[in-house]
């Protein structure tokens, strides 16, 4: 189990992460998301001992790892967890199989049970014909194989991953993904992962977490995340395309979405309403519930077609079955359906 | 709830990171720099030695006392160190991002220069100028019948030429090393941008290196304002003073108070300089460059260029190293220096005791004062580069892991002072430090570690000059990745850090090395009969009118340390197969 609670990491006045807490199980996948800047790697380096925490605990299988209050902190090597790094921070002086075996020989293992725990991670990574190679030798998707086989080599019970994917190529991306998590199977470890990419918390995570400038928005798993938003900057960070989030405003006959009258009934008078992508619709002319936009942007999505107008800095995606005889620079109707799925406060949090 | 439980193995963290290092780097940096630093003040404000100060400052000699070799020393310093960045930066262009002719080779003749003492390059300057002002042997060229001017043969312009030939060396490694860290990736981004050259140059590679520019600017400045040996040869015989030999006369005729006073004003002038240069560099972000990928070169064609360049490089090459070289060599076996390539003999070498010649001095192979002075030099290189690098790299590493703080600047600071103080005062003021018992420790003076502890003392700065550079380059990542596997400081260091600094590493202790061996002017007054240099012998050969011994002993100066730093570069190259072209 993996608990953190009401953890603060200040850097002088500035709060980096603010009064976070966080539970998982053995064996889970958590992602941290967030948008760059947002407090998430911060919160990693804590974990990983790299920084001391200002306030809060850290809790790695019922023990402290790290107390803000008493200034305790345990060695990073002594927390059983290891850490990728964005930039790999592989050893350019060692080759693959010496940055691999130097974590083992620092725990003093034997040489010969070191030796075949080398061969058996650079099998397990499939980087064993590049053993003698140097780091400026081989390609960024090898090199993240190498920061990864170096990780996982001394068997550390909490996996940390900074962002480890941001470097490669988009289909080598995809492929890492489902290498990790086939190896998050096979080693059993407590995964933590930080992430700008909500495709990649998406399809990997086990728990969720979503930060924003310091704080988790929401913490819950994958289809929570995408199902009950309790935030509107979760629902516009999370999903594929992101929910449409239009400002309502209370007028002299009734309610008015963007600028437009329109029969809704918020909870509140001062208000954001949601529409998922799906429910919006195309029309040829203008109804009571539709919205004039300038289209933008259509793309094809696996079948479907994806939609997307701006108005002024509204910006409204719509999935659609087809979408003909438009173009770009068009004006067209997006039909709200009756009643928005959800609504946020202008603050942020879900009041309906 | 859990049952949470706090056990042994975490431990509590009493200090932010990197307290307990500071402490102990800034304790270190006390004891071999500031204390010796503070006993010479001191020393000057004792009751019998304070009127010292009125009669620098305000005295009726106060004018040749001070304000004439002031004048005279910062000119020296100011176009020397104007002379060496451009000298040094055009050098380190030539062989870092060109694709002149032989880049190697003026690359290795560049850093040649340090080898040379500049009170050789003085020495042979007069075997090839001296005129017949001061009486005494002519030189080479008066030799030949030509009439040299005085203002060539003596005085400031000698002392100009001399200096620059000497410290551009200084110049070019600390420019080249910064320039090879400017990542291809830095100048193909401004390609693309459409940037030429000059543009390139100007935009994107000087900003890059300015920190390095002003770090060799500031560093010649030093060097020339506080260099002894050349002025005294090429000066002092046409009453041309500067600071450091007003100082080192005050305190040869035992005015020590004056001569005190003197030095301390000399620290004063220069670390104004010296403390602007050092406030630039670190207001500035740090530019870590080497990460854990690699990164290819890639050359500026100079076209039609390149062989008048290599030309212009070589002129300034040939007449900074070989024909010093040459001379030193030459007069070593010639009776007179007017005939120096005539009537040569082995004499100063490796003849016996003949009362008929130099007055009865055998040859220096069969001088035991020579021998043993040349073991002694040798076993205080080694020992003060060993020391200066291990001190040297704990200080550069602590002050770029843990740039914040008062600690952090106060260790910069300190690490820097010897540069502000001239050789000579800091070798008296070592004599004050350790000359006398200390508690339970004995009185130094005279001994093997005196010269050791103020040899690592004084050549600090330029260890902690090379390892700055050089970790701040090692990006923390990769550091950090070996933190985490548990790897403790001094495995971090030995099998990361180190492995991936060793060439700024094996720079600096070489660097340490060739300077002990050919210092003078902090040994000069450290020197004592039972614990002879082959420096100071050869200053007091040449001061007496020996000139061929004095040279045959700088040849072998110059040797060993040529010897020393050929091997170490072939060293560097085989060690580094993850740096190959």
């Amino acid at each position: 189990m993996l608990e953190i609670k009401n953890l603060t990491k200040r850097f002088g006045d500035f709060e980096a992460v603010k009064d976070i807490s966080l539970c998982v199980p053995d064996g889970a996948f958590l992602v941290l998301l967030g948008p760059s800047g947002c407090g998430k790697s911060t919160l990693l380096r804590v974990l990983a001992g790299l920084e001391h925490a200002s306030e809060g605990q850290i809790i790695f299988d019922d023990q402290i790892v790290s107390d803000g209050q008493k200034n305790w902190s345990v060695d990073p090597a002594k927390r059983n967890s290891g850490l990728v790094f964005q930039s790999y921070a592989l050893w350019p002086h060692m080759s693959v199989r010496g940055n691999v075996e130097w974590p083992l020989k620092v725990m003093n293992m034997p040489a010969a049970e070191r030796k075949t725990r080398t061969d058996e991670v650079l099998n397990l990574l499939d980087i064993h014909a590049l053993a003698d190679r140097y780091p400026n030798e081989i390609s960024g998707g090898q090199q993240q194989r190498v920061a990864i086989a170096r990780t996982i080599a001394p068997k550390p019970g909490v996996l940390l991953f900074d962002e480890p994917l941001s470097n490669l190529d988009a289909k080598l991306r995809v492929e890492m993904r489902t290498e990790l998590m086939r190896l998050h199977r096979t080693t059993g470890a407590t995964t933590v992962y930080v992430t700008h990419d909500q495709i990649e918390a998406m399809t990997m995570a086990t728990h969720v977490a979503v930060i924003n400038e310091g704080r988790v928005q929401q913490f819950g798993a994958p289809s929570d995340l995408i199902d009950h938003p309790e935030t509107a900057f979760v629902a516009t960070f999370v999903g594929t395309p992101p929910n449409n989030i239009i400002p309502v405003t209370k007028s002299d006959e009734g309610y008015a979405l963007a600028g437009h009258q329109m029969p809704v009934e918020p909870p509140s008078d001062d208000c954001l309403a949601m529409y998922r992508a799906e429910t919006l619709k195309l029309v040829n002319t203008k109804s009571s519930r539709s919205l004039p936009m300038e289209l933008v942007e259509v793309s094809a999505i696996a079948g479907r077609t994806m939609v997307t107008g701006l108005s002024d800095t509204l910006r409204l995606t719509a999935i659609v079955d087809r979408a003909e005889n438009i173009r770009i620079g068009d004006t067209i109707q997006f039909e709200l359906p009756k009643a928005p799925q959800c609504w946020f406060a202008h603050s942020g949090e879900r009041i309906g | 709830m859990v049952n949470v439980t706090m056990r042994a193995k975490g431990r509590r963290a009493y200090f932010q990171q990197g307290t307990v290092l500071k402490i102990v780097v800034l304790a270190i940096l006390t004891a071999l720099i500031v204390l010796p630093l503070i006993r010479t003040v001191v020393f000057t404000f004792q009751p019998e030695t304070i009127g010292a100060w009125g009669d620098v400052l305000r005295g009726r000699l106060s004018k040749n006392l001070f304000y004439k070799p002031l004048g005279n020393t910062l000119l020296i310093g100011g176009i020397v160190s104007v002379g060496c960045v451009l000298l040094g930066g055009f050098l380190a262009w030539l062989v870092v991002m060109t694709n002149v002719p032989f880049r190697r080779t003026i690359g290795v003749m560049a850093t040649l220069p340090f080898m040379i003492p500049s009170f050789a390059a003085a020495l042979a300057w007069g075997s090839l100028f001296r005129n017949d002002r001061v009486g005494g042997q002519i030189g080479w060229i008066q030799g030949l019948g030509f009439d040299v001017p005085d203002w060539l043969a003596w005085g400031m312009v000698p002392t100009l030429i001399v200096l620059t030939l000497h410290y551009f060396s200084l110049a070019f490694t600390i420019i080249a090393a910064a320039l090879a860290t400017v990542n291809s990736d830095l100048v193909e981004a401004a390609q693309i941008a459409g940037a030429k050259g000059r543009r390139i140059l100007m935009g994107i590679i000087l900003p890059v290196t300015t920190p390095a520019l002003v770090a060799a600017g500031s560093l010649c400045f030093a060097g020339a304002v506080s260099n002894f040996a050349t002025p005294a040869l090429l000066g002092l015989p046409v009453r041309m003073q500067t600071l450091s030999t007003r100082l080192f006369g005050m305190i040869e005729v035992g005015q020590v108070g004056r001569g005190y006073v003197i030095g301390i004003l000399l620290v004063i002038i220069s670390g104004a300089f010296l403390w602007a240069g050092n406030r630039f560099i670190s207001g500035r972000r740090s530019y870590a460059t080497i990460t854990g990928k690699g990164g290819r070169a890639k050359r500026f064609d100079l076209r039609a260029a390149r062989w008048p360049l290599f030309g212009v490089a070589m002129v300034f090459l040939l007449a900074s190293t070989i024909v010093p070289m040459i001379v030193l060599f030459a007069s070593s076996f010639a009776p007179s220096s007017a005939k120096l390539f005539s009537g040569w003999t082995a004499h100063y070498w490796v003849g016996t005791s003949d009362p008929s010649f130099a007055q009865g001095i055998p040859g220096i192979m069969h001088n035991s004062d020579i021998i043993r002075a040349l073991t002694i030099t040798l076993a205080l290189g080694v020992c003060v580069a060993l020391l200066g690098m291990i001190v040297g790299l704990l200080v550069s590493y602590t002050t770029a892991r843990y740039r914040e703080g008062w600690m952090s600047a106060a260790i910069t600071q300190f690490s820097f002072l010897p540069l502000l103080v001239p050789g000579i005062a800091f070798g008296a003021a070592y004599i004050a430090y350790l000359g006398a018992p200390i508690g339970p420790f004995p009185a130094l003076y005279g001994t093997f570690a005196l010269l050791v502890i103020a040899g690592t003392a004084y050549l600090l700065p330029f260890s902690v000059q090379t390892g700055r550079a050089v970790i701040q380059q090692v990006s923390g990542e990769l550091e950090e990745s070996a933190r985490i596997t548990g790897a403790g400081f001094i495995r971090r260091l030995a099998a990361i850090t180190v492995p991936l600094a060793i060439r700024g590493l094996t720079a600096g202790g070489i660097l340490i090395f060739v300077k002990i061996v050919r210092d003078l002017s902090l040994v000069v007054l450290l020197f004592t009969p039972t614990m002879p240099v082959m420096s100071v012998l050869a200053y007091r050969y040449a001061s007496e009118g020996f000139a061929q011994f004095a040279n045959a002993i700088t040849v072998v100066i110059l040797v060993i340390s040529i010897v020393a730093t050929l091997l170490a570069s072939r060293l560097q190259a085989k060690s580094q197969p993850w740096l190959k072209d």
